[in-house]
């Protein structure tokens, strides 16, 4: 059964419009005629009554054989046939792969979810230049729109995260299009984890056997010593494995870091799904630290909601926390205080840029910021303690791996120069930030900032 | 581009409105390619990427000229106004920059060629994490174009500091590694220059965020604005 198309029945509209027009003229053109005195009434009216039938009859004519088929028999009513078109849309839609399909000027027609989402793309299809800058790529599809065949090309992108991509273009011939018989099928694949292993790879062996050499080095020197002229003085063999024990201890610390900064960057860009309470988190920190505070006898004081959700792996947010709090406590004078507070939900810039609380010296600096998202909100949690405070040139460097501000010695009881690091890291994955503010003489105050969950934002969002 | 969203009684006119958009962000690409590739190439001491930063180069040229006719055509034939006016306006600026970021770059990248001789230095880490920033400004920039959002080209604007910042502690560096050992005068002084031209870059991407902000909202960016 033939259904009419779609392009039969705006033709019927067409010669309907027609016609009245024609009629209605005629009409006039009589009516002035006899206004004028040119024809009597009745022959006025017959004109009009004839003008009349004949367009009638034209216009039954027209539609009648235009679409003879025309009826109620012909209705949408029957069962659709399953629609293999729909089911391959449905297979599309649910593919993880990005595919698009560009058409002529390089304008997106068509993008199914996962896309949509690799892209950052909206509703509204554009250009494809509009999302997807990269001039090898946009090269290759204008090749296949000329309907060439193409190679599949590479592409990596600096920013906002480091990612590598395989793009593979063909051209598809588009039956129905005579002017612009071509269209380009666009695939992309994500190879960023697979670039990302090989070359932490090789940073991973570069950095740890630099910072291992000096241990190593020391405890080489120790062990000659031991065996020449100390082998039998008692004393200084009890000083030395005291140190040599210290030197071991160190290597291992910072193997664990070098491993969970590792672990952390593999998956830096797959953001945790999970969620977890902030506040609840705090808690559990304090009492882990509490043999530390006790030590040096610190008064900690938290100032934090009932609860407080954030999007995030709870495992990396409490690694973050715990190498917040500890470099707070080590940079901390004795009897001292350290303050933690969790604050939120606040937008973007409240949580990156609040009120300076170190007074008039103090200086600022973002050392990891997620990619703007006007509708995102963030729980913050800042860390404030009332150490030497760090000085304005050497904020940049901090989240450097192994950098430590001058003065500190990479000693025994001192930290692997990875901690912020690894702070940067999680909290780069998680899409959030981190900042810190500090006065020389005054203080620190270290904040990170997360995103909440979409449900705790809509009520964040309603309640204002 | 959100502005040739809004229909045109003329479609022809929408549709080249269109087009400059689909050119400014083309060469946007290409910029930012020619940009990553010269870094890659001081970084990883890489000399053979730089025939390609200089082949880039041409196009970049050759699409500036192209979005200058075709801001040419539009007001001489269209006589654009309101938004549409900004956004031809906007577009030859942004264009300037572009072709001026891409010429920095192409001198970062000549750079390399001269670094290749040299050992690497231990600074050349720093030069990586200052090319990163000024890549990612440069990425957000055109983001913005590209979707119309003043937000984060106000961003941009304000980030532009920590580029200052890490340029000048990198200078103070160099300086200071120059003066202890006179071996490093020679590298050093291609790598003080790179770190010059990618300030540079780091200004042209805040003054393509103030187009992009004059465009979206018809007023200057300024301070008291970007606070905001």
């Amino acid at each position: 059964m033939r259904q009419p198309s779609a392009d039969e029945r705006p033709l019927i509209r067409i010669r309907r419009r027609d016609t009245a027009a024609v009629a209605a003229l005629g009409a006039i053109v009589i009516l002035l005629f006899w206004m004028f005195g040119e024809l009597g009434f009745v022959e006025t009216l017959v004109a009009i009554a004839t003008i009349a039938g004949l367009s009638t009859f034209y216009y039954l004519t027209v539609s009648t054989t235009l679409n003879p088929a025309r009826g109620p028999d012909v209705d949408d009513s029957a069962p659709a046939p399953v629609d293999p078109q729909a089911r391959a849309q449905h297979m599309l839609d649910s593919l993880p792969i990005p595919v698009l399909l560009i058409g002529a000027g390089g304008r997106i027609e068509l993008a199914n979810p996962a896309a949509r989402e690799f892209l950052g793309l909206g509703s509204a299809a554009g250009h494809l230049s509009a999302v997807l800058r990269q001039p090898q790529v946009l090269e290759a599809v204008s090749t296949a729109l000329r309907g060439q065949a193409v190679d599949p090309v590479e592409y990596s992108m600096m920013a906002p995260v480091e990612s590598h991509v395989r793009a593979f273009v063909a051209s598809l011939r588009a039956e129905d299009d005579r002017v612009m018989p071509w269209r380009a099928m666009l695939v992309l694949s994500d190879e960023t984890s697979i670039k990302r292993a090989d070359r932490m790879r090789a940073d991973f062996l570069a950095n740890a056997s630099h910072e291992l050499r000096t241990p190593l080095a020391s405890l080489a020197g120790f062990i000659e010593t031991l065996r020449g002229h100390a082998r039998d003085d008692s004393e200084a063999r009890e000083r030395f494995l005291g140190i040599m024990f210290d030197q071991t201890e160190r290597m291992q610390r910072l193997i664990n870091d070098l491993l969970s900064l590792s672990r952390v960057e593999m998956d830096e860009h797959v953001p945790p799904s999970s969620e977890t309470d902030l506040s609840a988190l705090v808690e559990d920190a304090r009492d882990y630290l509490r043999p530390q505070l006790e030590e040096k006898a610190i008064r900690l004081t938290v100032r934090k909601p009932a609860s407080a959700p954030a999007i995030g792996d709870r495992d990396q947010l409490m690694e973050v926390l715990l190498n917040l709090i500890e470099n707070a406590i080590k940079y901390s004078p004795e009897g001292s205080a350290v303050q933690i507070e969790i604050a939120g939900p606040l937008m973007r810039d409240e949580a990156e840029r609040p009120e300076l609380v170190l007074g008039a010296q103090a200086s600022r600096l973002t050392l990891a910021a997620p990619a703007s998202e006007p509708r995102e909100r963030y729980f913050a949690v800042r860390i404030r303690d009332e150490g030497k405070g760090i000085e304005r040139r050497n904020l940049p460097r901090l989240s450097e791996r192994f950098y430590r501000v001058d003065g500190q010695k990479s000693g025994p009881k001192e930290g692997t120069g990875l901690g912020l690091a690894i702070v940067k890291h999680i909290v780069n994955r998680h899409r959030g930030g981190f900042t810190v503010e500090s006065a020389p003489g005054e203080g620190s105050v270290f904040s990170v900032f997360l995103p909440v969950p979409a449900a705790v934002r809509e009520r964040a969002r309603e309640s204002v | 581009m959100a502005l040739s969203k809004t229909a045109h009684i003329v479609t022809a006119y929408g549709e080249e409105l269109d087009q400059l958009a689909d050119e400014l962000a083309r060469m946007g690409g290409m910029v930012e390619t020619q940009l990553e590739t010269a870094l890659a190439a001081i970084v990883r001491r890489d000399a053979s990427l730089v025939a390609g930063v200089r082949e880039r180069e041409k196009q970049v040229n050759a699409m500036q000229d192209d979005v200058e006719k075709r801001v040419l055509r539009l007001f001489a034939l269209r006589q654009p106004l309101a938004t549409d006016l900004r956004m031809t306006i906007s577009a030859l600026k942004i264009a300037s920059d572009l072709e001026r970021v891409g010429d920095l770059a192409k001198n970062i990248a000549y750079r390399a060629e001269d670094l290749a001789e040299y050992a690497p230095l231990s600074l050349l880490d720093q030069v990586e994490r200052l090319g990163a920033i000024v890549v990612k400004q440069l990425h957000e920039v055109l983001d913005a174009l590209s979707s119309a959002d003043v937000e984060p080209a106000i961003r941009v604007w304000r980030t532009d500091d920590e580029v200052d910042e890490r340029y000048n502690a990198l200078v103070r560096q160099m300086l200071m590694s120059m003066t202890e050992d006179p071996g490093q005068v020679e590298p050093g002084v291609h790598i003080l220059f790179v770190a010059k031209n990618l300030e540079r870059i780091g200004d042209h991407a805040t003054n393509v965020a103030e187009a992009v902000h004059f465009m979206v909202t018809a007023g200057p960016l300024e301070a008291d604005d970007a606070k905001s």
